[in-house]
């Protein structure tokens, strides 16, 4: 699938690229995933000879559309929004189409406004670290939760993995911690597990974490607490050199996670704006609102070398 | 002539600004792009006059940001509950005077320095904000109605700027022509003094900070419509440059203090750089050190009052 789409893109793609210009705009580039993103599409962008323009929203909706208007004021080629806020946005990616500036969104949702999403099917990715979370521990014994409800996409593995559970009655939820959003979210995730450690000590095989950072967090908590590899089962989901490194490494409790493409959706949404800033049409790369990327799950079986990708 | 300048500098810095990118940024001075840049401007310059208002009163209110929030979720909470609009944006306003009047009544009956008590406020509404919604944002199906409050347009002006035009004018005559306003001036600048003649000081800043909050709560609403969402941090942003858009109003007009023209002057200021520097090209983190340098040089120039205000005690 993600062959014929390169294939497609690499016919599809036209020469005007290095006269054009691209405007990328991160919702947060503080948070590593927006910016692993955002950095791959704008060294993608600049290969391929166009001009880039590198916005970062801080987090803010507000700012976030003043810079989308600024991007249409300006008459760029194509907008690339990074993890964007693309419903709060509606009237700018409106005013966008009107324009006729293509927008490509990466891990954004669907926009009647905008070519199409570029996005993994978090779904899928809350199913996969669940079902081998699960299988880990054999479908018994006793589970925590470290929830993240402030994302779509965390709220969704969240969602899926109670679903999981619902079906699997040998494994209890013996505590559950929801992160605040916050700056502090380390600070916020280690009082709370340190607290559900503390009380379910012996009572649990397994912390389920709703992303990698949160899983960080709480690998550091276990080992300042004298747990070493194969007392706990600890997953997460994202993936990167950080995720993969802990994996690799004998002393860390970290053990699975769900690798995200987030570089390959980057510089496919850059493919992607080449091809239609030449004219081609979305339903020409994709049909449907979303172009799906495979997420990966990577355990000690398949973790890759230090600077790899497991894609 | 340096008093002119003294006075009048930022603001011709500002002008300065304009013919700058005029002359170097493309589509700077394009007419869709000056209402984008005033649209714009409008959130930060009406939740800024607020702030203006507290430290003309004497205290600092570090809330607004959350306050303008927590007015957005609780309107946009209505909203999808299906209450009428009237209520709804009635409820925001509301909820952004008590809490702004609930600052003032810390700060003067229980004395807590407004650096602390508003910052103590502002953390409770944060909560409250999650609280009212479970940390998921309100999004889409608002009514077309109160969509127009911040994204519609008469002829051809956003209706954005025509709030913000009222919000700047109401201010000014209130501080410049009504007793009240000139007596919660009084109170900034010299509190005891004003206190042995007569003036109700603590009242004066009850209003301040209340006043803070009532247009802290008609950004978020605005915001919220502007937007179409409403989410528990969507004013964040605002805390550091409202106060930035402040101190640089500091430096003119009225130099070392909030003046509501100066307050949209700095907001112009802030608002022209971004827009400018993305036309140019520069790219995110030079906008950040840019404004980060203004900041400092704002308040170097017109840290006199701020630092009295901060590190002041209350009476």
């Amino acid at each position: 699938m993600k062959l014929r789409l390169l294939v497609l893109l690499a016919l599809i793609m036209p020469v005007i690229a290095w006269s054009a210009e691209i405007g990328i705009i991160a919702f947060q580039m503080s948070a590593d995933t927006h910016a692993r993103t955002a950095n791959a599409a704008l060294g993608e962008a600049e290969a391929q000879g166009f001009k880039v323009t590198l916005l970062n929203s801080e987090g803010s909706v507000p700012k976030h559309a003043e810079q989308l208007d600024t991007l249409i004021q300006k008459g760029v080629d194509g907008i690339i929004l990074a993890m964007g806020k693309t419903q709060e946005l509606d009237a700018q990616l409106e005013a966008a189409k009107q324009k006729g500036i293509p927008v490509v969104t990466v891990m954004s949702g669907a926009s009647p406004h905008t070519a199409f999403d570029v996005n993994v099917n978090e779904a899928a990715v809350g199913a996969q670290i669940g079902m081998h979370l699960l299988g880990m521990m054999d479908y018994q014994g006793g589970l925590m939760m470290q929830r993240y409800e402030g994302h779509g996409g965390t709220r969704m593995r969240g969602r899926i993995l109670d679903v999981i559970l619902e079906q699997n009655t040998g494994v209890n939820l013996v505590g559950s911690h929801t992160m605040a959003k916050t700056k502090s979210w380390r600070e916020d995730v280690r009082a709370g597990m340190e607290a559900l450690i503390l009380k379910n000590r012996g009572n649990f095989e397994a912390i389920w974490t709703s992303f990698d950072g949160q899983a960080f967090v709480i690998d550091d908590l276990l080992r300042e607490q004298g747990f070493k590899r194969g007392d706990i089962i600890l997953t997460g989901v994202d993936g990167g050199q950080e995720a993969f490194a802990r994996i690799r490494d004998p002393e860390s409790l970290f053990t699975a996670t769900v690798a995200i493409p987030f570089e390959v959706m980057g510089r496919a949404a850059v493919n992607s704006i080449a091809s239609l800033a030449g004219g081609a049409a979305p339903e020409d790369i994709v049909a449907g609102p979303f172009l799906y990327m495979d997420a990966v799950l990577v355990d000690s079986a398949n973790v890759p070398a230090e600077g790899q990708w497991p894609w | 002539m340096p008093d002119f300048i003294r006075r009048y500098g930022t603001a011709m810095a500002c002008v300065l600004l304009f013919a700058i990118m005029g002359l170097t940024a493309d589509n700077f001075l394009n007419p869709y792009n000056l209402l984008s840049i005033f649209k714009h401007v409008s959130f930060l310059t009406i939740i800024s006059l607020g702030f203006t208002l507290a430290l003309a009163s004497g205290e600092l209110d570090l809330s607004f940001a959350h306050i303008a929030s927590f007015a957005s979720v609780c309107t946009a909470s209505l909203l999808f509950g299906g209450y009428p609009i009237v209520v709804a944006v009635a409820t925001g306003l509301s909820c952004g005077a008590l809490l702004g009047v609930a600052n003032g009544l810390i700060v003067t009956q229980l004395k807590i320095p407004s650096l602390i008590a508003t910052l103590a406020v502002s953390t409770i509404v944060n909560g409250l904000s999650f609280l009212v919604t479970g940390g998921v944002a309100f999004v889409g199906r608002l009514d077309k109605a109160f969509l127009f409050l911040g994204r519609g347009s008469l002829f051809t002006i956003p209706v954005m700027i025509l709030w913000m035009m009222i919000a700047v004018v109401a201010c000014l005559y209130f501080l410049k022509q009504t007793r009240t306003g000139i007596h919660l001036v009084c109170t900034g600048e010299a509190e005891e003094p004003s206190r042995l003649a007569g003036v109700a000081t603590r009242r004066m800043k009850v209003l301040g900070l209340g006043l803070s909050g009532l247009l802290a709560a008609i950004t978020g609403i605005l915001l919220t419509s502007s937007l179409s969402s409403a989410s528990p941090t969507i004013a964040g942003e605002y805390l550091m440059t409202g106060i930035a858009a402040v101190l640089l109003g500091m430096t003119t007009i009225e130099p070392g203090k909030p003046n509501v023209i100066g307050t949209l002057i700095g907001a112009l200021i802030i608002g022209a750089l971004r827009n400018g520097l993305t036309l140019l090209g520069a790219q995110y983190y030079v906008q950040d050190i840019v404004l980060g340098i203004i900041i400092i040089a704002s308040v170097s120039l017109s840290a006199t009052r701020f630092k009295k205000v901060v590190f002041s005690a209350p009476r």
